[in-house]
């Protein structure tokens, strides 16, 4: 809404109306240091809106298939870019130096643990441009369970809020999971590959709390722009372009390259929506 | 009513008639001294005969000399309005004493409005159509004393996907119009049937209903009415034969509207001096366009009018000036005086400026919420620029309660992260719940009623789920009036008498409204055991005695409630007494279908208050929802969405300022409903220094600023009125009957009940 992208009223994360931390939440995530995955973190949302305004007009033409057919794309290239440019679960506290808290890992199907033993390895050799085996090993674990939770948790959760927020339920339902599994292709990947399923960051994502950072800005960004997408919707033009899923999608794209780039600024990176300190009191007086 | 008008008269209805045309029986809007083509025939001594639409009884009255008026009040009567013409038309084909006899049928407007276009009874009912023009016609050939009659077959409006009408599509513009008379086949115009339509439900050729006026004027040999803007319709000139005739037929017409003209624009002189001048600015529109076609027209009738070239011309020039008068007479409404305009944007913005500080002092504490109320005002504010917009203005609503929704959940969530986090987990989930909940029923809200243009067809709860499923709806109904009577049997005083007297009134409420289904949408009866009950009922009490009972035990509720203030102990009592009261009342006056919406308000209401929102998040929430609701009813920018069903409850006989009010109440009930809700959730403590009016005041000021702004910009646009005179007449009572009369009036009166607990 218009409140979470005014930066004014934005506090910096450890203000004083921060939570008493008794397990401070995860800081914001950076991309990896390599030369590579810097630059690559820059070209991939434009790549991606350069296909999404490639493949327009057959989107137009035919919304179920094309979307349909895009989505083994979209799936690789994301998995190709967080598995770049992102650290995988678990790294991604050390990552940030932001201390030895104990990250109650919960990457459950890795026994073995493989991101927690190759990590520091794997990061200095990362740096000269060389990718390990086990690098790949230990990325490739949180990829696919990224990919298999978006699909399987995410995507079902952002058609019911796509619902909720006014997508029709009785008629285009392929239209609605479609536009939900792009969007969560989007906007959850980079998350559970970053977080897995860390609780605390789950909640903060759950109230909008997350320090501003590229993932968690594309992800917010992905459903600000769905949301804005639906302005164009009434308007009388008679465009096919105006029928259901595309403006939402449009948005969402956009959206997405948006918060990817502007949350990684210096002027709101690391930065989360709190409410105003006076407000917080006076909502305190009126619960106790 | 404004269609009649103006195929009587022969003027153009302007959007005032709208306003009258709601107060519907209002005998004083009658056209009884206005000059008609009927007045005409009435003067000529002739007698007119009508059957079908009351309407025409109220507009005419004593004008005919036989007559059966129908009630069209009840819009689901399909079968009993076209029975009662039919019957009379075989006895007054048989007579011959009669000059004109008007037939209107109901039964098509009432399956459009019922059931739309597409319904199962359209083609019957047309079929049925079919066969009486037949009788008609053959009667005109069979009979000898109906030889030279025509008979003029014509629709006063059509309508859109969704049956109503009152817009400006083409569907709602562009009915039919047929003149059948064997001696029209002497004419010589072969005109092939079926044919495409060259555009959006064009076929043939357009003619404007005022012409209808003139031309059966012409026909007739009646003088043409006073006010007429109408031209004859030139296909019928071949019916004369000799062309001083037609001429004189032709001038006398030319000669009608050229006063209309002159009298309306006294500065312009009609003189074949003045006007020659004119035509050497080669002006073919406008005034000078008109000045210049009567030159012309002068010149040439100065000439041999014997002369067959010199007469063709004269009738051509004659036409062409007339069409042009009619234009300019037809848009003499696009005259705008600038500084009144401006004026007005004037004195609203002072409205606005002198809330601004105290707007801007209630954002600046909370600033988040600052932003989005800011953001929501501009966007509304620049969505009146947009006609498309405004015609699907519940859009916007839909969209800024989905984003407040969202608002509310961050801020409830992150508050939650912060400090109170002592409160306990139970009420933490709890809340985490209410916001889905509240997801959920603003989703429901919003499908309700398709409303607004473009999907105004598309299937909904109210208009396809329910008569589909109406065990369903029957259910909810039942559930929605249990609910209504159990809160008010709680907030009652605890009183043998007044408890029995709460379940009498909730269970008297019920009863009507079922009653009242029967009478008015009996499809949703069909089949279920309701429909027993109901048929006995009316024989007991009738409507208007209901409503009445209804209306005073409520009227007592709200006594009660006034004076529990004043008793100690009684904490609580009045403003939950007077909401329930009030909520009771509303369902009276809100459609059957819509009355399980009170149900999910009352969800939503109870979701909100598990919130603990604050004095100004309450304000907002009431803001939005006041309007999302009042789309959610059905309303929209359009008249055609006004309801009326319920306008007559209790009320016996016409009498403005009641039909006015129940009309208002029967429209408004969603924002009125959560104005009082609205003050219940208000937070208890604190709340004084929370200036809910300057807020509410603030957006209203500026959202009639910006409609009035987006009239004086786009004031030239063709066609921008059709949408813009329907949205200023509804900004209007938004500002006035909502926020002045419901939202500070009803705010004042609900808070210093509150105050003197």
């Amino acid at each position: 809404m218009a409140s979470t992208t005014s930066p004014s009223s934005v506090n910096t994360q450890g203000s004083p109306t921060q939570a008493p931390a008794e397990k401070p939440s995860p800081p914001p995530i950076n991309i990896l240091p390599s030369q590579l995955a810097q630059t690559y973190s820059y070209v991939h949302p434009v790549v991606l809106l350069g296909l999404y305004a490639y493949r327009f007009e057959a989107l137009v033409a035919n919304p179920v298939r094309e979307l349909l057919t895009d989505l083994p794309w979209l799936a690789a290239l994301q998995i190709s870019y967080v598995m770049l440019c992102l650290p995988p679960a678990g790294t991604a506290f050390i990552e940030a130096g932001a201390g030895a808290e104990e990250e109650k890992k919960k990457v459950p199907k890795s026994p073995a643990g493989p991101p927690r033993h190759g990590k520091p390895g794997y990061r200095r050799k990362h740096s000269s441009g060389k990718i390990s085996w086990a690098g790949v090993f230990a990325k490739l674990m949180p990829a696919f369970l990224s990919f298999a939770l978006t699909s399987l948790l995410a995507t079902p959760l952002i058609a019911v809020l796509l619902v909720l927020f006014g997508a029709p339920l009785t008629t285009h339902n392929a239209e609605t999971v479609l536009c939900a599994a792009h969007m969560a292709l989007l906007s959850a990947t980079g998350l559970v590959y970053v977080h897995g399923v860390e609780t605390s960051v789950w909640k903060e994502v759950w109230g909008i709390a997350r320090p501003a950072d590229a993932v968690w800005g594309s992800a917010l960004g992905t459903g600000l722009g769905a949301w804005f997408g639906a302005i164009p919707i009434p308007l009388d033009w008679d465009r096919p372009w105006q029928a259901f899923p595309i403006t939402i999608l449009t948005g969402a794209y956009i959206g997405y390259a948006v918060g990817s780039l502007v949350s990684r600024t210096p002027l709101l990176y690391g930065k989360r929506i709190e409410f105003a300190p006076e407000q917080a009191e006076e909502e305190e007086k009126k619960t106790n | 009513m404004p269609r009649l008008k103006a195929m009587t008269t022969g003027s153009v209805p302007s959007f005032l008639d709208v306003i009258l045309n709601i107060a519907e029986s209002d005998t004083s809007s009658t056209l009884a001294f206005q000059d008609t083509w009927l007045a005409q025939l009435k003067a000529r001594g002739d007698q007119l005969v009508m059957y079908g639409d009351d309407t025409w009884l109220k507009l005419f009255p004593g004008m005919f000399g036989r007559a059966d008026g129908t009630t069209s009040f009840f819009v689901s009567d399909f079968v009993e309005v076209d029975q009662n013409v039919t019957r009379h038309v075989p006895t007054e084909l048989a007579q011959d004493d009669w000059s004109a006899m008007i037939m209107h049928y109901l039964g098509l407007d009432h399956i459009g409005h019922k059931a739309g276009p597409r319904s199962s009874y359209m083609i019957p009912k047309q079929q049925e159509m079919d066969a009486i023009v037949n009788e008609v016609y053959t009667a005109i050939q069979q009979k000898p004393h109906l030889q030279s009659t025509l008979f003029v077959l014509c629709g006063d409006h059509g309508m859109n996907d969704a049956g109503n009408h009152g817009g400006a599509s083409a569907g709602e513009t562009s009915p039919a119009l047929l003149f059948i008379s064997p001696k029209l086949e002497a004419l010589g115009v072969p005109q092939q049937s079926p044919i495409e339509a060259f555009d959006d439900l064009q076929y043939y050729r357009t003619v404007e209903q005022a012409d209808i006026t003139s031309t059966l004027a012409g026909l007739l040999g009646l003088p043409i009415p006073l006010n007429s803007l109408g031209v004859f319709i030139p296909e019928f000139l071949d019916l004369w034969d000799s062309k001083p005739q037609r001429l004189q037929m032709l001038t006398r017409n030319a000669r009608q509207l050229l006063n209309t003209v002159q009298a309306t624009f006294p500065g312009f002189v009609f003189t074949r001096e003045a006007t020659a001048a004119s035509c050497a600015t080669g002006a073919d529109s406008g005034i000078e366009g008109a000045q210049c076609a009567w030159s012309e027209v002068l010149h040439l009738s100065s000439g041999d009018i014997t002369d067959d070239a010199t007469s063709s011309a004269l009738e051509s020039s004659l036409l062409r000036f007339s069409r042009i008068a009619q234009d300019v007479m037809s848009s003499t409404a696009s005259n705008y005086d600038i500084s009144r305009l401006c004026l007005g944007l004037l004195i609203t913005g002072f409205a606005a400026l002198l809330v601004f500080p105290n707007t801007y002092y209630e954002c600046a504490r909370s600033t988040y919420t600052g932003v989005f109320l800011a953001f929501m005002i501009v966007g509304y504010g620049s969505m009146m620029f947009a006609s498309s917009y405004v015609e699907e203005e519940q859009q916007f609503w839909y969209w800024i309660c989905s984003g407040w929704m969202f608002y509310l959940h961050v801020r409830s969530a992150s508050s939650r992260i912060g400090p109170s986090r002592a409160t306990d987990r139970l009420s933490r989930h709890g809340s985490k719940l209410a916001i889905v909940g509240l997801a959920v029923a603003q989703r429901v809200v919003r499908r309700w009623n398709q409303t607004g243009q473009k999907f105004a067809a598309e299937p909904d709860i109210a208009r396809t789920f329910f008569p589909a499923h109406p065990a369903v709806f029957w259910g909810l109904f039942m559930i929605t009036y249990g609910d209504a009577g159990y809160h008010l049997l709680r907030s009652l005083p605890s009183s043998v008498v007044l408890k029995v007297g709460g379940v009498a009134l909730t269970a008297l409420a019920f009863m009507f409204k079922v009653n009242f289904v029967a009478n008015d949408s009996p499809e949703l009866l069909v089949g279920s055991s309701l429909s027993k009950t109901a048929e006995k009922w009316p024989e007991i009490l009738s409507l208007v005695l209901q409503a009445r009972l209804i209306f005073g035990g409520l009227v007592c509720c709200a006594l009660l409630a006034i004076m529990a203030r004043y008793r100690p102990g009684a904490k609580h009592v009045s403003n939950t007494l007077l909401h329930e009261a009030l909520h009771l009342f509303l369902m009276t006056q809100s459609r059957a279908t819509n009355i399980p919406l009170f149900l999910v308000f009352r969800i939503a209401a109870m979701t909100l208050s598990s919130m603990n929102l604050t004095g100004i998040e309450v304000t907002i929430t009431t803001l939005i929802l006041q309007y999302t609701t009042f789309f959610a009813f059905g309303g929209s920018n359009a008249i055609s969405s006004v309801d009326l069903s319920s306008a007559y409850n209790g009320v016996g006989s016409y009498s403005v300022v009641m039909v006015g009010i129940l009309t208002f109440v029967s429209n408004w009930a969603g924002p009125i409903w959560w104005v009082s809700a609205g003050h219940l959730l208000r937070p208890q403590q604190g709340s004084e220094d929370h200036n809910a009016a300057s807020l509410l005041t603030f957006h209203i000021a500026t959202s009639l600023m910006s409609v009035m702004a987006a009239c004086t910009a786009l004031r030239t646009h063709l066609f921008i009125w059709t949408v813009f005179s329907p949205k200023y007449l509804y900004t209007m009572a938004w500002a006035t009957a909502n926020h002045v009369a419901v939202n500070l009036l009803g705010g004042v009166g609900l808070s210093s009940l509150r105050s003197r607990k």
